[in-house]
């Protein structure tokens, strides 16, 4: 209950920010505006459609994330509104979960109002371009995506400033997105390079495996098993995000407030 | 009668950013507060009561010492169901309206429906806040009302103990009074109360026993009638000389001259016989006796100067009603 109330209380502040909601109305007119731009590139009018709404999403997924991760427990410090939630019968990890909920909630309902806006023109540009399965899986994979990302933000806030959190995350976010680069610095001959690769690679979330996109773009692509593949990529996120909560509990237990 | 906050040593210390000088923010604190009681806590800003009410509430943790609140540890989660706190200059989320504020603190504390609902309602009325702006988002409050909200959110478990950090703190005569009828009220029901303020005629009114600390030292401690006990006495004289105005100085008093009158404003009582009889032995006319009861800000005043402490009108807000 006390979990689930600070979540909510979280959903509905988030949900009154206007930094958060400019973003979300951007994206959506970015969105929307997509199928007039698809003469601007040579590829077909439905590849640049999908590419650019699933991009969109991706990007003001992204700041969304990290602008809702990086200030969800500073303001409460800042403002001083965490004396009055801490005082109370409230354990310390309740917090912080009732916050990480509040915040993906948040993160949720946008990609989600993105994604039916991005689905919704996809849908009404061609009958041709129904949506499929790989375009719901796509904004899924974003969420999951963000959902990972938003547990780091939560992580760093714990004992770092919003300006440091950001650059963190985002850093964290951009190494994560080339496991690919790193993987291929692990067989490097310079033994320093080898070494902060593979600490990178295995260390970092694989933000990369998040983007399916290039299958939408290229159907040729194919997996051997997609269901699979999007199942261990959401187990990789569950998990992990358990992992960066549970260490943001342990940082925050003995933080003074 | 049993102990609603006993502290045992209790010592906060902080390291400056070079982690080399020491900052001692309260020093080896002992105090034991009763269960129903309204307790002043005193001290100069920076004295260490905000720190030590952080401690008591598990916001912070002590460097030393212990101490209990309703006879559990720090940060004890049953103990904090019965407890409450305003801090200082408190603020709320202010795109929610007092009602869902209120609703949010309640489900804090596992409170269910339909009861939330009742306590919300109840403590709104308990505060006077007009109903007109219950369900208005804080961000159009005043400060008195945000106050109500503050000490609303303080009742909404119906606590055994209340911790008010500067509860008046900026308000209006008006608002002010209201709130101490709110806070009186709260002690009539039997509620420990654990009152932190600058508002000394506040304090007075309200409070049973008082506590000063300065520097995070305790420098005085018990019942406010014992703290103001021994009146002074002033006395005005007239047709002295200065040779008679030497040897009234000579009893340690303070003599103030002006034409020709003289005034002395703060003689202990068996000091009084012995200056009438030097001013009518140097033929003098002794012209006012005006006894003076002893107030909580000349305790407060003179407790913190003679620990070395100089006392600034923002440390003393005594007689502004």
């Amino acid at each position: 209950m006390v979990t689930m109330a600070i979540a909510k209380q979280t959903l509905e502040d988030m949900l009154r920010r206007k930094i958060l909601l400019i973003l979300l109305i951007v994206a959506v007119g970015m969105i929307a505006l997509g199928p007039s731009v698809g003469f601007l590139s040579p590829r077909e009018s439905s590849v640049v459609l999908k590419s650019l709404g699933l991009a969109v999403i991706l990007i003001a997924g992204l700041l969304i994330t990290i602008l809702a991760g990086i200030q969800v427990i500073p303001t409460e410090i800042e403002r001083r509104t965490i004396y009055t939630v801490l005082s109370k019968p409230v354990q310390r990890y309740e917090f912080i979960l009732g916050k990480f909920l509040g915040g993906l909630a948040t993160v949720f309902v946008m990609i989600a109002a993105m994604g039916v806006v991005f689905l919704g023109v996809v849908a009404w540009q061609d009958a041709h371009h129904a949506v499929s399965r790989e375009m719901v899986t796509g904004v899924a994979m974003t969420f999951f995506q963000m959902m990972l990302l938003g547990a780091m933000a939560i992580f760093f806030s714990t004992f770092a400033t919003p300006v440091v959190n950001f650059f963190l995350t985002f850093a964290i976010f951009m190494v994560g997105n080339m496991s690919s680069v790193t993987e291929s610095l692990t067989s490097n001959k310079n033994p320093a390079t080898k070494l902060l690769a593979t600490v990178l690679h295995y260390i970092l979330p694989n933000f990369g495996n998040f983007n399916i996109q290039n299958k939408l773009i290229h159907p040729e692509q194919t997996l051997s098993n997609p269901t699979v593949f999007i199942f261990q990529n959401i187990v990789y996120a569950i998990i992990y995000s358990a992992i960066l909560l549970l260490l943001a509990i342990l940082v925050f237990d003995r933080r003074e407030v | 009668m049993a102990a609603a906050v006993s502290i045992q040593g209790l010592t906060k210390k902080y390291l400056d950013v070079w982690n080399k000088a020491e900052i001692v923010a309260v020093d080896h604190l002992n105090l034991e507060v009763e269960e129903g009681e309204i307790f002043g806590f005193l001290g100069r800003n920076g004295a260490g009561k905000t720190t030590t009410i952080k401690m008591l509430l598990g916001l912070i943790f002590p460097t030393e010492g212990t101490a209990t609140v309703l006879g559990r540890p720090l940060g004890d989660i049953e103990a904090k169901a019965e407890v409450s706190y305003l801090p200082e200059e408190a603020y709320f989320y202010e795109t929610m309206s007092g009602w869902d504020i209120l609703d949010f603190y309640a489900r804090l504390f596992r409170i269910g429906e339909p009861e939330r609902s009742k306590r919300v309602q109840k403590v709104l009325e308990d505060v006077y806040l007009d109903p007109k702006a219950w369900r208005r988002p804080l961000r159009g409050y005043s400060k008195g009302m945000r106050q109500r909200i503050g000490i609303a959110q303080a009742l909404i478990n119906d606590p055994k103990l209340l911790f008010l950090d500067e509860p008046t703190s900026g308000l209006d005569p008006i608002a002010r009074a209201e709130l101490r009828d709110v806070i009186h009220n709260v002690g009539k029901q039997g509620k420990t109360v654990f009152l932190s303020s600058h508002q000394l005629s506040d304090v007075e009114l309200l409070c049973d026993r008082i506590s000063i600390i300065h520097g995070g030292r305790l420098l005085a401690l018990g019942k406010i009638s014992e703290l103001t006990a021994g009146e002074k006495v002033e006395i005005q004289a007239e047709g002295i000389t200065n040779g008679t105005v030497d040897k009234i100085k000579s009893l340690k008093l303070e003599v103030l001259q002006t034409d020709g009158h003289i005034r002395i404003p703060a003689a202990e009582a068996n000091q009084v016989s012995s200056v009438i009889d030097l001013v009518r032995g140097a033929k003098g006319t002794v012209t006012a006796v005006i006894p003076h009861r002893r107030t909580l800000e000349d305790v407060f005043v003179e407790t913190v100067r003679k620990a070395g402490g100089d006392v600034s009108a923002a440390d003393v807000k005594g007689g502004e009603n």
